[in-house]
C-alpha cells in the first residue's frame, strides 16, 4: 500500500520540484520582458530625438525615401517609421532573450536559428534599399538618354528598365532570406529569360532590316560582277512577262 | 453683352448673336483629344448642404469633353468625405476628391512645412493649389479650368465658354478669365465695382501709365473666380492663400506670360452666388477682410515692380480713391436707373467708405512688413525642394479615393 501511495505521490513531487525549478526561470522571463519593453521605449525615444536633431525626416524627403515609404501606404513621418522598426526589433529581441530564460531545448533551438537569420535579414534589407536607389538612378539615366536621343517612348522604356531591375533586386533579396530559394531562382530565371527572349525576338523581327544594313555595312565591298548576263536574263524575263 | 469692344492689352471674347452651346461642345470634343481638360472644384463640405452644388452636378453630368474632375474638399470628416465621393460618382468622367482633412493629405502638408514650403492656411487658394499639384502628378490634362461650387445660376455653357479659348489650338491663349454681370433687382459685386476699379484707376493717376495697372484695368470682372489655363501655368505661377487669390493669380499671369496670350470671356448673362456681408466694423471678416487682402496684394506687386510706396503715396491714394469711387457711384446710379434696378446710394457710399478704410488698413499692414507675401510657392519650386512630393500626392489622393 505504501508503495502504491509512493507511486501516486512521486510524480506530484517531481512536478512540484519541476515547477519550483521553473518558477525562477518564468520570473526571469517576465522581468526580461518588462525591462525589455521599458528599454525599447527608452531607446525609441532616444532615437526619435536623434532623428529630430539630425533632421532625418527632411533628409528622407529629399532623398526620396519618404516617397518609397508612402508607396506602401504608410503615412507616418519617416522618423516615426524608423523609430517603430527599432522599437519592434528590440521588443522581438527581448522576447527571444526572455524565452531563452525558460531554458527549454526547443525554444533554445528556435532562438539559435533566429540569431543566425538576423545577418541574412540585414543583408536582404541592404540589397533592397541599395537596389532601389540604383534602379532609380539607372532608370533616370535611361530616361535622359532616350529623351535626348528623341526616342518617343522614353518614359515607358525607363519604367521598363526600372521594373526589370526591381524584379532582379526582389529575387536577390528573397534568395538572401532563403524564402523558397529554388522556386525564386527558377521563377526569376523563367521570367527574366522570357523577357530577354521576347525582346530578342521582337528586335529580330522588328529590326531585321536594320540588322541587315549593319551586317552589310561591316562587309568588304564585293568586286563588281559582270552585269551582262544578269542584264540579258532580266531582258529575257521582261520579254517573257510582256508576252 | 451687346458690344464688341476690344481693349488694348488682352483679348475680350464677347457673347455675340447665338453662339450655340452644342457647336461649342462638339468642337471641344475635338480639341480636348489634343488638349485634355481637367476641372478643378474647390469646395467646403457645407456647400453640399445647399442647392447650388446639386445644380452644378446635374449640369456636369451632361458634359462629355472633360478628362477628369478634381474636387478639393475642405473641412470635412471621413464620413462626410465618403458622402461627397458617392455624390460625385454620378458624373460620367473620372472624379477624384481631395480630402484636405484626411490623414494622408495632412501628412502631405506636414511634409511641405518641415521642408520650409509653406502651403498656406486652409482656404480656396490652398485647395486650388493642391488640386493643380494632383493634375500635374496625374499627367492626364493639358488644360485646367476652375470654378466655385456655390454658383446658383450655373449652366454647362459657362464651362464650355471658359474652356474653349484655351483648349482651341488655333487660339493662342494660355489664360482665360470669365466675366459676367451680377444683378438681381439691384447690382451686386460691390468689391469689384467700388473698390478694385476705382483703386486701380486712382493708382494709375498717382503712378502714371503702368503696364500692370493697365493690365488689371483691362479685366471686366477681375474678381471672377472662374478661369481656365494651360497646365504648365500651374507649375510656374504662385498662388496667394488669402483673399487676394484672384488678384494674385492675375499678377502672376502678368509677370510670367505675354498679355497678348491672355483673354477674358463672357460666360453668362447673369451670375448669382453666395453673398457676403460687408462687416465694415471688423477687418477680419466678410468683404472687409477680402478688401484688405486684395489691396495688400496689389501694393506688394507694385512694390515688386519698383514703385516706391511711401506714407505720402498712401495718403494721396486714399483721397484719389474716394473721389473716383464717388464718380463711379454716379455712373452706376445712372446705369441702374436706365435698367430699372434699385440703387441704394447711401449703402453704396457706406461701402466706399468702408473700402477706403480697408485701403488704410492694408497700407498700414504693408508698411509694417512689406515682405510678408502670402504666396504658396509654385510647383516647380516644391518639386525641387521635395523631389517625390508629386508621387506622394498622387498616392494620397488615389488611396483616399480607392
Amino acid at each position: 500500500m505504501e508503495n502504491f501511495m509512493e507511486l501516486l505521490l512521486q510524480p506530484l513531487r517531481d512536478f512540484g520540484i519541476t515547477i519550483l525549478q521553473f518558477v525562477p526561470n518564468l520570473l526571469a522571463m517576465l522581468i526580461i520582458f518588462i525591462a525589455g519593453f521599458l528599454f525599447s521605449r527608452l531607446i525609441k525615444l532616444l532615437f526619435l530625438r536623434i532623428f529630430r536633431i539630425i533632421n532625418l525626416d527632411i533628409w528622407c524627403d529629399k532623398a526620396g525615401l519618404t516617397a518609397i515609404i508612402r508607396k506602401g501606404d504608410v503615412w507616418s513621418k519617416p522618423s516615426d517609421v524608423f523609430g517603430g522598426i527599432i522599437y519592434w526589433f528590440l521588443i522581438i529581441l527581448f522576447l527571444v532573450i526572455g524565452l531563452s530564460a525558460l531554458r527549454l531545448p526547443t525554444i533554445d533551438n528556435l532562438i539559435a536559428q533566429f540569431f543566425l537569420y538576423i545577418p541574412r535579414a540585414f543583408s536582404a534589407l541592404v540589397i533592397l534599399i541599395a537596389g532601389y536607389v540604383f534602379a532609380g538612378f539607372i532608370s533616370r539615366a535611361v530616361l535622359i538618354t532616350a529623351v535626348n536621343s528623341g526616342y518617343h517612348y522614353a518614359k515607358i522604356l525607363a519604367e521598363a528598365v526600372r521594373l526589370l531591375l526591381i524584379v532582379l533586386i526582389l529575387a536577390m533579396s528573397l534568395e538572401q532570406l532563403q524564402i523558397a530559394p529554388g522556386i525564386v531562382i527558377a521563377a526569376f530565371s523563367i521570367v527574366f529569360g522570357g523577357i530577354i527572349l521576347a525582346l530578342a525576338i521582337a528586335f529580330g523581327i522588328g529590326g531585321i532590316d536594320a540588322a541587315k544594313r549593319i551586317i552589310n555595312a561591316g562587309e568588304p565591298e564585293q568586286p563588281e560582277q559582270p552585269k551582262q548576263n544578269n542584264e540579258k536574263k532580266n531582258d529575257k524575263e521582261r520579254e517573257a512577262e510582256y508576252l | 453683352m451687346a458690344d464688341f469692344y476690344q481693349n488694348d492689352l488682352i483679348i475680350t471674347l464677347h457673347r455675340l448673336g447665338n453662339p450655340g452651346l452644342e457647336r461649342i461642345e462638339s468642337e471641344l470634343m475635338e480639341f480636348t483629344r489634343q488638349r485634355p481638360v481637367a476641372l478643378v472644384l474647390p469646395a467646403l463640405v457645407t456647400e453640399f448642404e445647399g442647392e447650388a452644388i446639386k445644380g452644378i452636378v446635374a449640369e456636369l453630368k451632361k458634359v462629355r469633353y472633360l478628362r477628369e474632375i478634381i474636387l478639393s474638399l475642405g473641412r470635412a470628416n471621413d464620413k462626410e468625405f465618403q458622402y461627397v465621393r458617392e455624390f460625385m460618382s454620378q458624373l460620367p468622367c473620372e472624379v477624384k476628391v481631395i480630402h484636405n482633412e484626411g490623414k494622408r493629405i495632412k501628412e502631405i502638408y506636414a511634409t511641405l512645412e518641415r521642408n520650409n514650403v509653406w502651403p498656406g492656411e486652409d482656404g480656396k487658394g490652398r485647395s486650388a493649389w493642391i488640386s493643380y499639384g494632383y493634375v500635374i502628378a496625374n499627367a492626364q490634362s493639358d488644360v485646367i479650368a476652375l470654378h466655385d461650387c456655390d454658383i446658383v445660376t450655373y449652366n454647362r455653357g459657362m464651362l464650355a465658354r471658359l474652356c474653349y479659348p484655351v483648349a482651341n489650338p488655333n487660339i493662342d491663349v494660355v489664360f482665360c478669365k470669365g466675366f459676367y454681370s451680377r444683378i438681381t433687382d439691384k447690382m451686386h459685386g460691390r468689391v469689384t465695382r467700388l473698390l478694385i476699379t476705382p483703386l486701380i484707376r486712382a493708382l494709375q493717376k498717382i503712378v502714371g501709365p503702368n503696364p500692370f495697372l493697365m493690365f488689371m484695368d483691362s479685366f471686366r470682372y477681375p474678381l471672377a473666380g472662374e478661369f481656365a489655363m494651360i497646365t504648365d501655368m500651374a507649375r510656374t505661377n504662385r498662388i496667394p492663400w488669402d483673399w487676394g487669390l484672384e488678384v494674385g493669380v492675375l499678377s502672376e499671369v502678368f509677370r510670367n506670360y505675354s498679355t497678348r496670350r491672355v483673354c477674358q470671356v463672357d460666360i453668362a448673362d447673369n451670375y448669382e452666388h453666395k453673398h457676403q456681408l460687408l462687416s465694415a466694423d471688423d477687418a477680419q471678416k466678410g468683404l472687409m477682410r477680402m478688401s484688405v487682402d486684395i489691396c495688400k496684394s496689389i501694393f506688394r506687386f507694385l512694390a515688386a515692380e519698383g514703385i516706391v510706396l511711401s506714407d505720402s503715396f498712401f495718403k494721396s491714394l486714399q483721397v484719389a480713391y474716394i473721389r473716383l469711387a464717388e464718380d463711379t457711384m454716379v455712373k452706376y446710379e445712372a446705369d441702374a436707373a436706365i435698367n430699372g434696378l434699385k440703387f441704394d446710394r447711401h449703402a453704396e457710399a457706406s461701402a466706399a467708405e468702408a473700402f477706403s478704410n480697408a485701403i488704410k488698413i492694408a497700407s498700414d499692414t504693408y508698411s509694417e512688413n512689406p515682405m510678408a507675401a502670402p504666396l504658396i510657392p509654385n510647383w516647380n519650386r516644391v518639386t525641387s525642394a521635395i523631389p517625390g512630393i508629386l508621387d506622394m500626392l498622387k498616392k494620397a489622393v488615389d488611396e483616399d479615393n480607392r
